[in-house]
């Protein structure tokens, strides 16, 4: 059996194939190298299929329309990735770059549409989950943000001080913010620019100006 | 005192990717380590902390409680 085979049958989307069905998969297989920081698709783009990771490492994620990256996942061999659209029929809902020289492999969509063909039911199923799963995604992107900037607003107001005063003043990276508040650098940055946008800090080269502690204790 | 990002040269491998990231071109190699040449252009948007390999870049904020009155 080829190594592209015994590939698809470590992937457990494919575990339990025939082989005739694996060697359907096989043959509309596309593998593809990607040099570092290549990109492999875009969000909102079509869905051209599921992607699995042969060798090296996929960054997947979403871009704000300030241009900053969020990092959703990063891929590993043997990992598969780009799986809702393939079902649910939507765009693709994140974009993937390769991290580092890699090579995927690409089971088009409707190949993998096939292998539930004769079973309408199950499509319609399957298409049902995909959608919610889409759906439930951006609700949980959507709290677990709300939830960072909350608990950086209570950071900050717990950490501030009066300049010239007594104690002082605290300085701190985004990446010791992020520790502090059990996140990663992109969110905080995305959260300071949530209170910064609500008036209740203002960034100010190296300064954050809580300008509004009435405000930032609101949003706890 | 103009905000300018701290460059541990000690961890700087020389790599570039924060003179590749920079905006402003504030940060270039010079014989191999990362040095802000141009620090009045530089706009703190921390970038090069962002992507620095090495953990060599810190883009440290200061946390200050501010009297002053809130702009709409
Ligand atoms: S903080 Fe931004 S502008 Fe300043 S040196 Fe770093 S990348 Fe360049
Ligand atoms: S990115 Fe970091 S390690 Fe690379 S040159 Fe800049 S400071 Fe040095």
């Amino acid at each position: 059996m080829s190594s592209r085979a015994d590939f698809l049958r470590s992937l457990p989307y494919f575990a339990t194939l025939g082989a005739e069905e694996i060697k359907r998969m096989e043959k509309d297989l596309l593998e593809c190298s990607f040099g570092k920081g290549e990109l492999l698709f875009l969000e909102d783009e079509p869905c051209q299929g599921l992607y699995a990771v042969r060798s090296g490492q996929i960054r997947i994620f979403k871009s704000s329309s300030e241009g900053r990256e969020q990092v959703l996942l990063i891929a590993k061999p043997g990992d598969t990735f780009n799986d809702v659209p393939v079902f649910d029929g939507g765009p693709n809902p994140a974009s993937a770059s390769a991290l580092e020289p890699s090579t995927v492999c690409i089971v088009p969509k409707e190949t993998v549409l096939s292998l539930v063909a004769d079973c309408p039911s199950a499509l319609t199923i399957i298409r049902l989950f995909a959608a919610r799963l889409r759906h439930l995604t951006l609700l949980v992107e959507d709290l677990s943000f709300h939830h960072v900037v909350s608990r950086l607003a209570k950071t900050l107001l717990e950490l501030a001080v009066v300049e010239g005063g007594p104690s002082p003043v605290p300085r701190l990276t985004q990446d010791e913010m992020a520790a502090m508040v059990g996140t990663i650098r992109d969110v905080i940055s995305r959260a300071l620019r949530a209170l910064e946008k609500a008036g209740a800090i203002r960034i100010e080269g190296r300064r954050i100006l809580v300008v509004d502690p009435e405000k930032l204790r609101g949003m706890i | 005192m103009s905000a300018i990002p701290e460059i541990a040269l000690e961890k700087c491998t020389g790599c570039g990717d924060c003179v590749e990231k920079c905006p402003t071109k504030a940060v270039e190699l010079v014989r191999d380590k990362a040095i802000m040449v141009r620090p009045e252009d530089c706009n703190y948007c921390t970038d090069c902390e962002a992507f620095c390999p090495s953990g060599a870049i810190k883009c440290p904020f200061e946390i200050i409680l501010t009297k002053l009155e809130p702009q709409s």
